[in-house]
């Protein structure tokens, strides 16, 4: 892996990160349709760091992670086919999630955060915080 | 077991550094002073107490070939300390920060050495004969943030530190006067005072401890993400590893050999790294017993009782003495352990003992002996 010496630099203007996750969203939809519950996760946190300080990008991006998240059922199946390179981002969503206040949300995010917190350790929660540069 | 000896100095312990001959240590206990015990007949004695700083001591070498200690300390000074008949006498070192000394150390052959400031300077101080003072000659540019950690390359010359701006930067700093150009073309000697040679952005939050590895080819710094970062062939074209762990963040490590690492942090239990044949660095193990509860999750009694009112049902085990305040997660340390120091010789290439030092207080020797399966990663 070589080293970065650049500073964070905008990958992308706004409207190309928002079509693809526009994109993304219906791939997602489509899978949660086939009852394909896991990959629908995958695919709505894949594509990150989506490089960008743009707000607009990270909602968009949150809504479809969001409606993934919420259609998850069977923890366990989930935990036994995601990748742990997964692991971080998903931990940086469901604090995303923790903070809307909203009830269900709130409920099924901290259903996944135990599970997540059991298999990825505490070192997984101290990533999604101690990084303020890529946040979701 | 791999602690051999533990002792409970005080109540909390920032920094510690051993006596040549390893029969005393110098530690300060979170105030103004350094407090020097002396090991007589299995019982530590109290030997020294060093009062000159006016604010907390943040950093403590000792060198072991000249015998000198020096001290950094928030009052943003440093005192450099001769052993003249019977008693420490101080010599200020007037570094010119305006602002806290965080660390410092020795250079290997101990006619330097580096402090690390929260001015977001660097000072380089070395000993001017003929004026019979340390002079302290400062890099100004390049960090952004304060310099928790710096460590010297064994070729006296190179300094690697890292900063709570989350970069490790390696510079050269070199002075006339006080070191020899090397005549190998194209070395580091051929860069001037100052100079930066490298920066590692590799990691997104602060970075603390830094270390060289025997040789000086690899670089291993910490970050606070709970990852540690190996960097080979430090030079223009470097080959970096990030290794992201379970637990809680280092704050310190030490490379005992080419190939194993030791880091210490908030998990207060030593956790010893390796890398195989192929070079790719990995987490080994724990190097103390681990408390764990009989039924609850892995990550220790102190979570536990808070995770079960988290996730709002009683399942994990609960204390009948209600909110638990022992801090036992690693058995040795009860609490973040803040340094790390090697107990070896100078310069030695393989390392099988060293020390600890941590917010609980105590210092612990730490020996592989007895560690077989670790015996032979070295």
């Amino acid at each position: 892996m070589m080293v970065v010496t650049d500073d964070f630099v905008e990958a992308d203007n706004a409207e190309a990160i928002i079509s693809r996750i526009e994109h993304k969203s219906r791939k997602t939809e489509s899978l949660l349709k086939q009852s394909k519950l896991v990959e629908a996760l995958k695919t709505a946190l894949e594509g990150w760091p989506p490089n960008t300080r743009d707000e607009r990008c990270k909602s968009a991006n949150w809504i479809v992670v969001h409606r993934a998240i919420m259609a998850m059922k069977d923890l366990d199946a989930l935990f036994s086919s995601l990748d742990p390179e997964y692991y971080n981002i998903l931990m940086k969503y469901l604090y995303r999630g923790l903070s809307t206040g909203d009830r269900p949300t709130c409920d099924q995010c901290l259903r996944i955060h135990e599970r997540l917190t059991e298999r990825a350790g505490l070192g997984c929660i101290l990533r999604s915080l101690a990084d303020t540069t890529n946040t979701v | 077991m791999a602690a051999v000896a533990v002792h409970q100095f005080a109540p909390c312990i920032t920094c510690h550094a051993w006596s040549p001959d390893r029969s005393m240590v110098a530690f300060c206990p979170n105030n103004s002073e350094v407090h020097i015990y002396k090991l007589s007949e299995d019982k530590w004695e109290q030997a020294h107490i060093l009062q000159k700083h006016d604010q907390i001591v943040s950093g403590i070498d000792w060198s072991s070939r000249a015998n000198r200690i020096v001290t950094v300390s928030h009052d943003r000074n440093s005192y450099v300390w001769n052993y003249e008949g019977s008693e420490w006498v101080p010599t200020l070192v007037i570094l010119r920060l305006n602002r806290a000394a965080l660390c410092v150390q020795w250079s290997p052959q101990e006619n330097k050495f580096a402090v690390g400031s929260g001015a977001k300077t660097v000072c380089i101080c070395y000993y001017e004969q003929e004026n019979n003072w340390w002079v302290s000659k400062l890099i100004r540019k390049r960090h952004n943030s304060s310099v928790t950690s710096v460590a010297w390359h064994p070729n006296n010359i190179l300094l690697a530190t890292t900063s709570t701006d989350g970069k490790c930067r390696v510079f050269s700093t070199f002075i006339k006067g006080v070191d020899t150009r090397d005549s190998k073309a194209g070395s580091s000697s051929d860069s001037k005072f100052g100079e930066q040679i490298l920066q590692l952005d590799l990691s997104f939050s602060w970075a603390f401890g830094v270390n060289w590895s025997p040789s000086g080819n690899t670089l291993a710094y910490v970050g606070h993400s709970s990852t540690i970062y190996f960097v080979d062939d430090v030079g223009p074209s470097p080959l970096a590893q990030n290794v992201a762990f379970r637990d809680l963040p280092l704050r310190d490590v030490l490379f005992i050999s080419e190939k194993v690492v030791i880091g210490v942090g908030f998990d207060c239990n030593p956790m010893v790294f390796a890398a195989d044949e192929s070079g790719m660095w990995s987490f080994v193990r724990f190097l103390g017993e681990r408390k764990t509860s009989s039924t609850g999750p892995k990550y220790g009694s102190q979570f536990s009782e808070a995770f079960g009112k988290l996730y709002g049902q009683s399942k994990h085990s609960i204390n009948n003495d209600g909110i638990d305040n022992s801090r036992q997660r690693g058995g040795v340390h009860e609490n973040c352990i803040t340094c790390i120091v090697p107990l070896g010789e100078a310069g030695s290439s393989t390392i099988t003992r060293f020390s600890t030092s941590g917010l609980d207080g105590k210092v612990v020797i730490w020996d592989l002996e007895s560690q077989q399966d670790l015996l032979e990663y070295l």
